[in-house]
């Protein structure tokens, strides 16, 4: 029962890791200026701004570190690839895409998607849901598409194939192999995300990849709900593909279900919690699990997703069923 | 859509795309004056290797590291470029040690190896603008210069003179006096030492 506990709040755990992300991918920039401005030896030449940034991060980082130099070294670069307190870590994305532009394979590169692919092929889209600084904007989003619909705005209803973004994974190859230039680099939004933050705060300015951003957000809001990461992400494609027989999986457990159908409206990937169709592209959110209130929703250890089992035995459909059958 | 249908048309994007190579090859042709970290490989082994990640600028201490927009085109939007009049690359040679791809190669700071392995490119002198070359004894480029007497020399008056060890990093170009800039790197893109 303590396990069902935890996992209810798993969607507030998710969403601590999330922003907790995306604060890295701020604070890592204003970071680097911080060792630039040591770099330089010349405090006293800093405008006031700059001042502030250089007192902030040096507050901020004082009690871990003697010299931030060399030593903040170890947390750098965004989720597309970085590297983790010493350990790098890279996008298995990149690396498909490089090795399809490079036609060749470098080995210490392939090794830094090492843990994210065994993580996919563990937990599926777990980096969707959990990691991806793009989600948090596009959950946002989400939200506000809410509000706007129940405000009567008729936005964010259409719905596609969603094997429209395996499509766009084999194009993106494609397209890498006959330019020799990664394609996904320019489409991919944690990607995009994390180099145009970096850009605003250290460089000029939010470069052409944040119209493309925006963009993306207003189709989520206007044309289909969460449409880019369902119908178009080639690193949601991929991560689907290598998370198909992952062993961590949501199941319904069909004797505590009372086809309430919250799941179904909370699932912001249009996935069916209801009649047991997660398929390979739940990304974990657990935001049905959070929303049941039957806790009929559980993470369970299962190669295969469950068949459809009947409505839930706690449902009018299925009393009915029953008394039709006595 | 059925599976049929969807595998016809990964197929026939694939095809279509394939007889249009043709049509790309005439790629990569720069046509601005910028430098590539120190290190990096030649210009189309470099935009096949790099993913854009962006750790090079994040870890260059004298931020001379800065990102192509579409100004040079599709092919390297977002990749790394360095304009030395603006700021220069000191050859601390941190970028190499942080690329996850080796577009930028690492290599350890010591001048025999920076020397063997990089090319950014080669300055060279404009003698009618050059200070030096007018009487006016200048120098600054040579003082500028970490490789001083191997990449450049002075002559009568301070007058600069570059010798074919430069690997280009532009301190000098970033320390000139005169407006224009007397001396300039020009690129080398396959970057290939000497």
């Amino acid at each position: 029962m303590s396990w069902m506990l935890i996992q209810r709040h798993l969607n507030k755990l998710r969403w601590f890791i999330l922003s907790v992300i995306f604060g890295m991918l701020i604070l890592i920039p204003f970071l680097h200026l911080y060792q630039t401005y040591e770099a330089a030896h010349a405090y006293d030449l800093l405008s006031p701004m700059e001042k502030t940034i250089s007192d902030s991060m040096e507050w901020l980082t004082s009690p871990f570190i003697k010299d931030p130099e060399t030593e903040l070294n170890q947390l750098k670069g965004t989720t597309w690839s970085g590297t983790l307190f010493g350990l790098k870590l890279s996008d298995p994305l990149a690396v498909v895409g490089q090795v399809a532009a490079g036609k060749m394979i470098y080995l210490p590169f392939l090794l830094t998607a090492l843990i994210p692919i065994l993580l996919s092929i563990i937990f599926g889209r777990i980096f969707c849901g959990w990691i991806c600084p793009a989600t948090l904007l596009y959950e946002l989003n989400d939200n506000l598409a809410a509000w706007l619909r129940r405000a009567g705005l008729p936005v964010s209803r259409h719905k596609f194939d969603q094997r429209l973004k395996y499509l766009v994974l084999v194009v993106g190859i494609i397209i890498s192999m006959l330019t020799s230039t990664i394609a996904f680099a320019a489409m991919y939004p944690p990607a995009i995300l994390g180099r145009e933050i970096y850009y605003a705060i250290a460089l000029s300015g939010f470069g052409a990849g944040m119209v493309f951003f925006i963009l993306t957000l207003l189709f989520d809001l206007m044309v289909t709900r969460r449409g880019f990461c369902r119908y178009v992400c080639p690193g949601g494609a991929l991560y689907s593909l290598l998370g198909r027989f992952r062993i961590f999986r949501i199941k319904r457990d069909v004797a505590q279900c009372n086809d309430c159908a919250k799941c179904n409206v909370v699932c912001q990937f249009g996935l069916d919690p209801l009649r047991d169709d997660f398929s390979q592209e739940c990304n974990n959110c657990t935001a049905c699990i959070a929303v049941c209130p039957t806790d009929a929703l559980s993470f369970t250890i299962n190669i295969k997703d469950q068949a459809f089992q009947g409505p839930g035995h706690l449902g009018h459909l299925h009393r009915k069923h029953q008394d039709k059958g006595e | 859509m059925k599976r049929r249908t969807f595998l016809q048309a990964i197929a026939g994007t694939g095809l279509s795309s394939l007889l249009a190579e043709n049509s790309l090859a005439a790629r990569n042709q720069p046509s601005m004056r910028f430098l590539r970290p120190p290190g990096s490989l030649s210009e189309d082994d470099f935009l096949s290797r790099c993913i854009r990640c962006g750790k090079c600028g994040e870890t260059c201490p004298n931020r001379c590291i800065k990102y192509f927009d579409l100004e040079n085109g599709l092919s390297s939007m977002d990749t790394p470029y360095i304009t030395p009049r603006e700021q220069a690359c000191i050859l601390c040679m941190k970028c190499g040690d942080v690329c996850p791809t080796g577009a930028i190669q690492p290599l350890e700071r010591e001048m025999y190896t920076i020397l063997k392995n990089v090319k950014m490119g080669k300055a060279i002198v404009n003698r009618d603008l050059c200070l030096s070359f007018q009487g006016k004894t200048c120098g600054v480029c040579y003082r500028a210069c970490p490789l001083q007497d191997v990449a450049i020399r002075t002559g009568r008056l301070e007058q600069p003179h570059v010798l074919k060890d430069c690997v280009g990093c532009g301190l000098c170009e970033r320390s000139c006096i005169q407006i224009p800039q007397a001396i300039r790197i020009i690129p080398d893109y396959d970057r290939t030492p000497v």
